[in-house]
C-alpha cells in the first residue's frame, strides 16, 4: 500500500520529538488528568438528548408497535433497516483499519486503530438494536437463536436474516474482544499512573493482571494476530451477509449477485468516512495532533476515495446489468430510480457518493481538514441515502402495479435515526474519557522505531 | 349494556335506596354488587332472580366454599354460555342436546336479509348462539348461494356496539312499557279521529306481515296515510311500468337466456333486489365452454361506470339525458315508434346505434334492453316497448304482480313533507327510515318536522331522526327478530331470529302491533298468524323455515297473452299536462292514434311533453360539439380535446350531477359499518369517503387533481367536495354518492365524507343539470387501496376476444416464456393426501368485492381505519384489483381478485428466519401466527403482495360484542404479526375431521372457501387439484388457465382463467 502513496512527500506519522514518555503522558493524560471541558460536556449533553429521544421512541415502539413508523405494504422495511445497514457498515471501516492493517503490518495505524476499533464496537452495538426493534414483536428476537425449545423449534436456516443474526453476534463478539485485548497494556499503564485508589482498582481489574512480562507480550501478539486474522474475513462475510438480506429476495433491485462486494465497498467507504468524522474533531478536542497527524487524515481520505471509486464502479455495474438483462421488472425499477418520485434519492446518492469525493484527488483538499470533514460527512449521508434508496425504491413498485405504494417517514422514523446517532456519540464520548483513545504501547513502539531510524 | 344483562322485570323489583344504604352501612368489608336491585337485596329481587335464573337465585345464598366449587364449573362453561341468552320464546335448554348439534361446529339457520325491502336468502352460521357469518342460501332465488356485500356486513351490523340500546323519550332513556302505554293512548286518540293526522313512513315493504299490519292500520284509522321513501330514483321503474302497462308490474329478468343485452344506464349486476341472482345468470351466458362456443354480448351506455359497465363488451359513456335520446333513436331503429325531434346522432353514437339495432334484431327473443333505475319513467316505458317489439317478453324478461306492497295513494316523501308543512301531520311513525338525514335538501325535512307534534322513530341506530324524535325505539336487527320478506320474484321467506335481541330491540311488527292494539304483540306470533293459511301446520312451517323459502310463493309471471302485456307500438309525446305521472299516465294507454311509424293496431304509450323534455336544455349549440368531441376522444387526441373542452367549459358548457346511493354504504344506512366503509369502492378503490367523480377530460380542462376540493353548485345549493378522476366517466358528468356526511351514525360513520343530500332535489333526486364547479384550492386526503391502475405491460390480467379464443384456445399462455412449472433448483414439494388449489375465472368476475368482505367476516380481519388505509396498511386478505386498459376517456376496466397464491415454491417461506411461514403437505402455505416475530421479509419478498401486517394492534381486544362476533376457529391476530389468506384452513380442517370420522376422503365441493361461497358468479373454484375429477382441476384444465407472474418460478396454486370479451366486429375496428 505504501507504494501507492509513495509519490506524496512523506509526512511523518508521528510528530517529531515524540518519545515513549511523551506519548504516555499525553494519551493517558486525556483520561486521567484533562479536566472535563465545556466542549466535551456540551457534546455529551447534545448526544444524551438525542439518546433520550431514542429511548422515548423505543418505549413508544414497544407499547404501540412498528406502525409508529411510516412502514406499509409494500414498503415493509425502510428507515430501521437502512439504519441497521448504515451502522454496521460504519463498523466495517473500523475493523478494516485496525485488523487488515495490523495483519499487513502498517505501523502508522497505531494512532488510529483504537479510535477505529471503538467506533466499530459502538457502531455494531447500535446497529444491532435495529434488527431487534424493527421486529413486529421485538421481545421474541431470541427465537432466531437455536436454543433447546420444548417444541423442537429451530430457526429457518435458509433465511439470510438468520445468518445475519449470527453475523452480527459474531462480529460484535470479535470486535469487542479485539478492542479489549488490544487495550490490555494500556489499561495497565493507566492502572499504574492512576493517582486515585478507586481508579487504580478500576483499571487494575480491567487490565487482568497485566504486568508487562515478555510472556504477556508474546501472548498479546499472538492473540491480537489471531483476532485480526478472524476479523478480516469477518469484514467480508458479515457484510456479504447483510447484502444477502436483500439479494436473497426476488424483489427487483435486490435480486442481484453483485450485492456482496458492492456492500463491502459501501461499508468500507462509510467506515472510512466515519473514522474521519470522528478523528478530525477528536484530535482537536483532546490535543492529539502529534499522533493523529495530517498524514493520517490524508491517508484515510485516500482510502475513502478508493472505496468510493469501488462503489461507484458497483453502481455502474449494477445499472449496466439491469439494462443488459432487459428484465422488464428490473428495467422499470431502475428507470424509477432515475426518474420516479424517489429520483432525488438516487441523484443525491450520486452527488454525495460519486461527485463530491472526486475532490479528494487533490492534495490541497486532503490537507484541508474542514473540507475532508465535510466530504466525509457527505459520504456518511450519501451512504445512508443509498441504503434507503436500495430498500424503498426496490419495494415501492415491484411486481403488481395494483399494490404499489409510497413510503413517507414519520416523526418516529427520524427519532430513531437521530436517536441512534445520539447513542453512538454518547457511547463514544464516554469511552473517550474512560479509555485511552490511542494505543499507547503501539505508539511508543512507533516512536521508538522512528527515533531509531532517525538516529 | 352488555348482552349478558337480563332484562329486568317490569314489576316486583323495586330499588329501595334506603334499604340499600342500610345494608351497606351494616356490612363490614367490601360488598360487591352488580345492580342497584341486588344492592337493595329486596325480596322482590330475589324472587325475580329465582324466576329468571333458578340456579343463580340460590347462588346468592351460597357460602364461600360452595361458591368456589361453582366457580370452577362456571369457568369451564363460560365459553359456552358467555354471550347471549337464548330467545325468550320457545326456550329449550340443552338438557338433551339438540339433534345435529355438535359442540364446536356451527349450525346454519335459513333466514333472509333485506336490501331496500327485497329479500336475499341467507344461511347464517351460529356458533353456540352467536351468529358469526352469513352465507347465501342456495335454495333462495335471489341468492342461489351467493350474497352481496351487505348481507356479509349484516353480521357486523348485528354486533355493532353503537346500535341504539334503549327506548328514548324526548332524549331521555325510557322503557318499552312507557312506550306501549303512550302508544295505546295515541292509538285511542286516533281511534276517535279515524287516524286524522297519523302518517307512517317506511322504506319499500315486501314483508307480507308488515303489509298486512299496515293494511290493518289503514282500516283501523282510515284517515291515516302511509308513505314509502325510496333511495334516489327508486320510484322511476315503478312509474315506468305504470306508464307502460297501466299497472306497476314488477320486472324479472332472465339474463341466462339473453344473448344480446343493452344496458341503458342500467346496472342489473348490482341491482339491490336481485343483483346477486342476475350476476349468476349473466355469468352463465359468458362461458363459451358451457355454451358450445357461444357467449352473450353486453353493451352498456351509461354516464358513470358501473359494475355492468365494467363487465360490458362495449361501453359508451353518455351524459345522463343523452342516454334517453340514444334510447329514442335506438327504439326508432328497431321499429318502436319514438317521438321525432331528437337530434340525429353523430359519429360514434351513430355507429353504435346501427350496430346495436342490427345485433338486437338479429337476436329477437334472446335480447334484452334494460333501463337504469334512476332514468325517467318514460324511458322505462320505452324499454318495455323495445323488449316487447323484440319479442323478449316471456323469454328474457317477464312481468309479475308488484312484489312491494304499495300505499293506496303514495305521495312519497314530498307528499309527506307537504302535509307536514300544512300542519296536517300530528303523529309521524318513521319506521326503519332516517328522513332527517336521507331526504332531498329542498324538502328541508328537519324544518318541516317542527310542524309535527309527535315523531316516533324505530331504527337500529339513534340516528339523525332518532335524535329529534319524541320517541326513539331501538329496532331489533334482522337476525334478532321474526319477520318475513319477498324476493324480487315474489318468493316469500320467513326471517327467523338467531339470537335474542342484544339491546332490547323490537321488530317493526311488534311496534306496529303495540300501536294498533293488536291482540298479538310478539313477533313470532304475528308472523305465524300471517302464514297460518299458507303454512297451516307445524311441519310446513318448519319446512319453510328450514328451507328459507315458502314453497310456491313466487308471484307467477303475467302470461304474454295477457292484455296488460299487449305489445306497445312505441311512445308518443302528448302536450304537457301537469300530474301525468303515476296512475294517471296509464289512462292514456290504449288510444288508437299512434305516432308516425307505429305499426297499425298497436297501442302507444303516451308521455307528457314535460316528462320527456326534461333534457330540453341539452338542445343547445354546445351540445353537438360536445358529442363530437367525445367521439374523437378515444382516438388519442385526448390532450387537445381536453383543451378544446376547456374553452367550451368557460363558455358556459353545462355539467351535470348524478346522485346515487353509495356502492358500499348505500343511502347512508350502512355508514357505521366498518367493513363496508373500508371496502374499496368499485373502480376508484377509495375507502371511508365519497368523492365527486369526474372524467379525465373535465379534470384536465379544469386542472383538477385527485383530492382537489371543488365547490359544486346545483339549483342554488352548494357543497364543497373533493374530486376523484374516474376513467370512463362521461365527459361532463359528475357523480356524487349519497350516504356520507352522517352526523349521527355512530363512532365509525360520523363525519365521514360529504353529504350529497344537500344537493338533492325531490323533483329529480338522481340527477341535476346546470351544475357549475369551482376549484377552491383546498385539498382533501383520500384513502385508497390502489393507486396505480395501469398494468404497465405486465400480463397480470390476460384477456382475449371470443374469436381469438375459438381460434386459439391457448391464447392466454401462448406468449409465456416458461412452461407452467418453470425449471427450478429447488426440489418439488412432496405430494400430500390432498393438493389444495384455487382457480379464479376472470371471465366470470364482475368485481363486486363480495369476496373481500366475506373473507373479512370469516377470518376475523380487523378494520384499520382511514388513516391506516392512507398509510397503505389495509388488512384485506383477498383484494380485487382493477386495471384500466386503453385510453383514459373510455378504457376497458378489468377486475382481478387476488388472494394468496399459495406458491409451491413460495418466496415468503425461504426468507422467514423463524419458520413462521411454512408449507404443509397439502400444498398450503401456512402462516404460524404465534411463531411470527414480524420481520416482514416475507411480505417484501411476496411478488403478489398479498401479505398483511399488524403494524399496530388492529384487532379490537376490548369490545365484548366484537369478540362475540368473531369466528371461533380463526385466531385473532395481535400486533406485530404477519397474516394472509389461508384458503380458509379452518374450513378445510373441519372437513378433514368429518371425513376422518367417516373414514373417507374429503369430497369435491365439501370445502368452500368464504370467497368462493359468497361469489355471486361462481368465479372462484377451490378444491383438490390432485383429484382430476374435481371442479377446480377441471377448471385448471381449461386452455384459458394461466399462472400470474409465472416467470418468477413461484408455481402458484391459485391460477386464473383468462377473461374473454365478445365484441361486436362492427364496433371493434376503432378503439372503443
Amino acid at each position: 500500500m505504501s507504494t501507492v502513496f509513495s509519490r506524496e512527500p512523506q509526512l511523518p506519522v508521528i510528530a517529531p520529538g515524540e518519545n515513549a514518555l511523551s506519548v504516555t503522558r499525553s494519551v493517558s493524560g486525556v483520561v486521567l488528568k484533562l479536566p472535563v471541558g465545556l466542549r466535551w460536556m456540551g457534546s455529551l449533553g447534545f448526544a444524551m438528548m438525542l439518546t433520550g429521544i431514542f429511548l422515548v421512541g423505543i418505549c413508544w415502539l414497544l407499547y404501540a408497535g412498528v406502525g409508529i413508523w411510516g412502514l406499509n405494504i409494500p414498503v415493509a422495511w425502510a428507515f430501521a433497516i437502512t439504519n441497521y445497514v448504515w451502522w454496521i457498515a460504519i463498523g466495517m471501516g473500523g475493523t478494516f483499519i485496525s485488523a487488515a492493517m495490523y495483519v499487513t503490518r502498517q505501523d502508522w495505524r497505531a494512532s488510529i486503530n483504537r479510535l477505529a476499533e471503538s467506533m466499530t464496537v459502538f457502531a455494531v452495538a447500535v446497529s444491532g438494536l435495529f434488527p431487534i426493534f424493527h421486529l413486529g414483536r421485538p421481545w421474541f428476537f431470541y427465537w432466531l437463536f437455536p436454543y433447546p425449545d420444548i417444541m423442537d423449534l429451530w430457526p429457518q436456516w435458509r433465511s439470510s436474516l438468520e445468518w445475519d443474526f449470527w453475523a452480527i453476534i459474531a462480529y460484535l463478539i470479535v470486535s469487542i474482544a479485539f478492542l479489549y485485548v488490544g487495550m490490555l497494556p494500556d489499561l495497565a499503564t493507566l492502572r499504574d499512573r492512576a493517582r486515585r485508589r478507586l481508579l487504580a482498582i478500576f483499571y487494575g481489574l480491567l487490565a487482568l493482571g497485566w504486568r508487562g512480562e515478555a510472556q504477556h507480550w508474546r501472548r498479546l501478539e499472538s492473540v491480537t494476530l489471531m483476532l485480526a486474522g478472524l476479523s478480516v474475513p469477518l469484514v467480508f462475510s458479515v457484510h456479504s451477509m447483510v447484502a444477502l438480506d436483500f439479494s436473497e429476495g426476488l424483489v427487483p433491485g435486490w435480486h442481484s449477485t453483485i450485492f456482496p462486494p458492492y456492500f463491502i465497498a459501501g461499508a468500507l467507504f462509510s467506515g472510512f468516512g466515519m473514522v474521519l468524522v470522528l478523528a478530525i474533531p477528536m484530535r482537536r478536542l483532546f490535543g492529539l495532533q502529534a499522533y493523529l497527524t495530517d498524514r493520517h487524515i490524508s491517508v484515510i481520505a485516500k482510502l475513502m476515495l478508493a472505496a468510493g471509486l469501488w462503489i461507484d464502479y458497483s453502481y455502474a455495474s449494477e445499472i449496466f446489468t439491469v439494462f443488459y438483462s432487459m428484465d422488464k421488472f428490473d428495467v422499470r425499477m431502475e428507470m424509477n430510480r432515475f426518474l420516479g418520485p424517489y429520483a432525488w434519492l438516487f441523484w443525491s446518492t450520486m452527488a454525495f457518493n460519486f461527485v463530491q469525493i472526486q475532490l479528494l484527488w487533490f492534495e490541497r483538499v486532503r490537507r484541508n481538514h474542514v473540507a475532508v470533514f465535510v466530504i466525509a460527512l457527505g459520504v456518511l449521508y450519501g451512504m445512508w441515502l443509498e441504503r434507503l434508496m436500495l430498500i424503498v425504491t426496490s419495494l415501492y413498485q415491484d411486481f403488481m402495479p395494483s399494490a404499489w405504494g409510497m413510503f413517507y417517514p414519520t416523526f418516529w422514523d427520524f427519532a430513531f435515526l437521530f436517536g441512534s446517532v445520539g447513542l453512538f456519540l454518547s457511547l463514544y464520548l464516554v469511552f473517550s474519557r474512560l479509555m485511552p483513545m490511542l494505543s499507547m504501547y503501539e505508539l511508543r513502539k512507533l516512536a521508538h522505531k522512528r527515533n531509531e531510524v532517525e538516529g | 349494556m352488555s348482552p349478558m344483562k337480563p332484562t329486568l322485570p317490569e314489576t316486583d323489583v323495586g330499588f329501595d335506596a334506603g334499604a340499600a344504604r342500610e345494608r351497606l352501612a351494616a356490612t363490614r368489608g367490601p360488598v360487591y354488587w352488580r345492580s342497584l336491585e341486588e344492592l337493595a337485596d329486596s325480596e322482590g329481587f330475589r324472587r325475580w332472580l329465582r324466576q329468571q335464573n333458578p340456579g343463580l337465585g340460590e347462588a346468592l345464598l351460597m357460602d364461600r366454599r360452595g361458591f368456589l366449587k361453582l366457580l370452577g364449573a362456571s369457568l369451564a362453561l363460560a365459553g359456552l354460555a358467555a354471550c347471549s341468552h337464548p330467545p325468550q320464546t320457545e326456550i329449550v335448554p340443552y338438557v338433551h342436546k339438540p339433534i345435529g348439534q355438535v359442540d364446536g361446529l356451527p349450525r346454519y339457520f335459513a333466514t333472509v336479509l333485506t336490501r331496500e325491502g327485497y329479500a336475499q336468502g341467507v344461511l347464517v352460521a351460529d356458533h353456540q348462539g352467536r351468529p358469526t357469518k352469513a352465507e347465501g342460501n342456495p335454495g333462495h332465488p335471489a341468492s342461489l348461494g351467493g350474497t352481496d356485500i351487505f348481507a356479509q356486513a349484516s353480521i357486523l351490523q348485528l354486533w355493532d356496539p353503537d346500535r341504539s340500546q334503549s327506548v328514548r323519550h324526548r332524549g331521555v332513556t325510557s322503557t318499552w312499557d312507557d312506550f306501549v302505554a303512550a302508544a295505546l293512548a295515541m292509538s285511542a286518540r286516533f281511534a276517535r279521529s279515524g287516524g286524522e293526522g297519523l302518517h307512517v313512513l317506511t322504506g319499500p315493504v315486501t314483508s307480507p306481515t308488515l303489509a298486512a299490519q299496515l293494511d290493518a292500520l289503514g282500516r283501523r284509522f282510515p284517515n291515516s296515510r302511509w308513505h314509502v321513501q325510496r333511495p334516489a330514483g327508486g320510484r322511476n321503474a315503478h312509474d315506468g311500468a305504470q306508464l307502460a302497462f297501466g299497472k306497476p308490474l314488477s320486472t324479472r329478468l332472465h339474463l341466462e337466456r339473453a344473448r344480446v343485452i343493452v344496458a341503458l344506464d342500467a346496472d342489473p349486476l348490482s341491482d339491490p333486489a336481485a343483483g346477486v341472482r342476475y350476476a349468476r345468470d349473466y355469468a352463465t351466458t359468458r362461458s363459451p365452454d358451457r355454451n358450445r362456443g357461444a357467449m352473450s354480448r353486453l353493451y352498456a351506455v351509461e354516464p358513470t361506470p358501473s359494475l355492468t359497465g365494467l363487465a360490458a363488451d362495449h361501453r359508451l359513456p353518455l351524459a345522463f339525458p343523452e342516454v334517453g335520446r340514444f334510447a329514442l333513436q335506438l327504439a326508432g331503429k328497431i321499429g318502436v315508434a319514438a317521438p321525432a325531434g331528437a337530434a340525429p346522432a353523430a359519429g360514434e353514437q351513430a355507429r353504435w346505434l346501427d350496430a346495436l339495432a342490427a345485433d338486437l334484431q338479429a337476436h329477437q327473443g334472446a335480447a334484452l334492453v334494460l333501463v337504469g333505475a334512476s332514468q325517467p319513467p318514460w324511458l322505462h316505458a320505452l324499454g318495455h316497448a323495445m323488449n316487447a317489439a323484440l319479442g323478449n317478453v316471456g323469454k328474457t324478461i317477464d312481468y309479475g304482480a308488484p312484489v312491494e306492497a304499495l300505499p293506496a295513494d303514495d305521495a312519497g316523501l314530498p307528499g309527506l313533507v307537504a302535509a307536514m308543512r300544512a300542519g296536517k301531520v300530528d303523529t309521524l311513525l318513521a319506521l326503519e327510515v332516517n328522513p332527517v338525514y336521507a331526504a332531498p335538501a329542498d324538502l328541508d325535512f328537519a324544518t318541516a318536522l317542527k310542524h309535527v307534534p309527535h315523531l316516533l322513530h324505530l331504527g337500529l341506530y339513534l340516528d339523525e331522526t332518532g335524535e329529534v324524535a319524541e320517541w326513539h325505539l331501538p329496532q331489533a336487527h334482522a337476525l334478532e327478530a321474526w319477520s318475513d320478506a319477498r324476493a324480487f320474484d315474489g318468493t316469500a321467506s320467513i326471517a327467523q331470529p338467531l339470537i335474542a335481541p342484544l339491546y332490547d330491540g323490537k321488530s317493526v311488527h311488534e311496534v306496529l302491533a303495540a300501536f294498533t292494539g293488536d291482540d298479538l304483540f310478539e313477533g313470532h306470533a304475528l308472523v305465524r298468524r300471517q302464514w297460518r293459511a299458507a303454512l297451516p301446520d307445524d311441519k310446513s312451517w318448519n319446512d319453510a323455515l328450514q328451507a328459507g323459502v315458502v314453497p310456491n310463493s313466487a308471484l307467477p309471471a303475467v302470461a304474454t297473452s295477457h292484455p296488460d302485456l299487449a305489445p306497445r307500438g312505441g311512445i308518443s309525446v302528448i302536450p304537457a299536462k301537469a300530474g301525468l305521472r303515476g296512475p294517471d299516465a296509464g289512462a292514456n294507454i290504449g288510444e288508437a292514434v299512434g305516432p308516425k311509424g307505429a305499426p297499425q293496431g298497436r297501442r302507444v304509450i303516451h308521455v307528457a311533453a314535460g316528462e320527456i323534455e326534461t333534457d330540453s336544455g341539452l338542445r343547445r349549440n354546445g351540445e353537438q360539439k360536445a358529442v363530437d368531441s367525445f367521439s374523437q376522444a378515444g382516438s388519442g387526441k385526448h390532450e387537445t380535446n381536453a383543451e378544446g373542452r376547456v374553452a367550451e367549459g368557460e363558455n358556459g358548457e353545462r355539467l351535470e350531477l348524478l346522485l346515487r346511493p353509495d356502492p358500499t354504504i348505500g343511502d347512508g344506512r350502512w355508514a357505521n359499518n366498518g367493513w363496508l366503509q373500508e371496502l374499496p369502492k368499485p373502480l376508484t378503490q377509495l375507502t371511508w369517503d365519497n368523492a365527486a367523480l369526474v372524467s379525465p377530460a373535465l379534470a384536465a380542462g379544469r386542472k383538477l387533481k385527485n383530492g382537489d376540493m371543488i365547490e359544486l353548485r346545483a339549483q342554488g345549493r352548494t357543497l364543497e367536495v373533493p374530486v376523484w378522476i374516474v376513467p370512463g366517466q362521461a365527459t361532463r358528468t359528475i357523480t356524487l354518492h349519497l350516504g356520507y356526511g352522517r352526523r349521527s351514525a355512530g363512532h365509525v360513520g360520523d363525519g365521514r365524507g360529504f353529504d350529497a343530500y344537500a344537493l338533492q332535489t325531490s323533483a329529480s333526486p338522481g340527477w341535476a343539470g346546470d351544475v357549475a364547479i369551482t376549484a377552491t384550492g383546498r385539498h382533501y386526503p383520500f384513502a385508497g387501496t390502489q393507486h396505480h391502475f395501469n398494468m404497465e405491460g405486465r400480463d397480470l390480467v390476460r384477456e382475449g376476444t371470443l374469436a381469438e379464443y375459438l381460434h386459439d384456445p391457448h391464447f392466454a399462455t401462448a406468449h409465456d416464456r416458461y412452461p407452467p412449472d418453470p425449471p427450478s433448483l429447488y426440489p418439488d414439494q412432496p405430494p400430500g393426501e390432498y393438493a389444495w388449489g384455487m382457480s379464479i375465472d376472470l371471465n366470470a368476475c364482475i368485481g363486486c368485492k363480495a369476496c373481500t368482505i366475506a373473507c373479512q367476516a370469516e377470518n376475523n380481519i380487523p378494520v384499520v381505519g382511514k388513516d391506516q388505509v392512507r398509510m397503505g396498511r389495509e388488512m384485506h386478505w383477498i383484494r380485487v384489483d382493477h386495471y384500466h386498459v386503453g385510453g383514459a376517456d373510455n378504457p376497458r376496466t378489468v377486475s382481478q381478485p387476488v388472494p394468496c397464491m399459495m406458491c409451491e415454491h413460495a418466496p415468503c417461506e425461504l426468507v422467514c428466519p423463524v419458520g413462521a411461514t411454512v408449507h404443509d403437505s397439502e400444498g398450503l402455505n401456512l402462516q404460524v401466527y404465534n411463531r411470527c416475530v414480524g420481520t416482514r421479509f416475507c411480505s417484501n419478498n411476496c411478488p403478489y403482495k398479498v401479505r398483511r401486517f399488524n403494524f399496530l394492534q388492529y384487532a379490537d381486544k376490548t369490545t365484548p360484542q366484537l369478540m362475540a362476533m368473531r369466528t371461533p376457529e380463526v385466531s385473532v391476530r395481535r400486533r406485530g404479526v404477519m397474516e394472509k389468506c389461508t384458503y380458509c384452513i379452518q374450513r378445510i380442517e373441519t372437513a378433514h375431521i368429518q371425513a376422518d370420522k367417516e373414514s373417507r376422503r374429503i369430497r369435491d365441493g365439501e370445502v368452500l372457501t368464504a370467497c368462493q361461497a359468497v361469489c355471486p358468479t361462481s368465479a372462484i373454484r377451490f378444491g383438490d387439484i390432485s383429484d382430476k375429477q374435481s371442479g377446480v382441476a377441471k377448471a385448471k384444465n381449461s386452455p384459458r388457465n394461466y399462472a400470474m407472474l409465472n416467470e418468477l418460478g413461484t408455481r402458484p396454486r391459485t391460477t386464473y382463467l383468462a377473461r374473454l370479451r365478445n365484441p361486436n366486429p362492427a364496433l371493434e375496428d376503432k378503439p372503443a
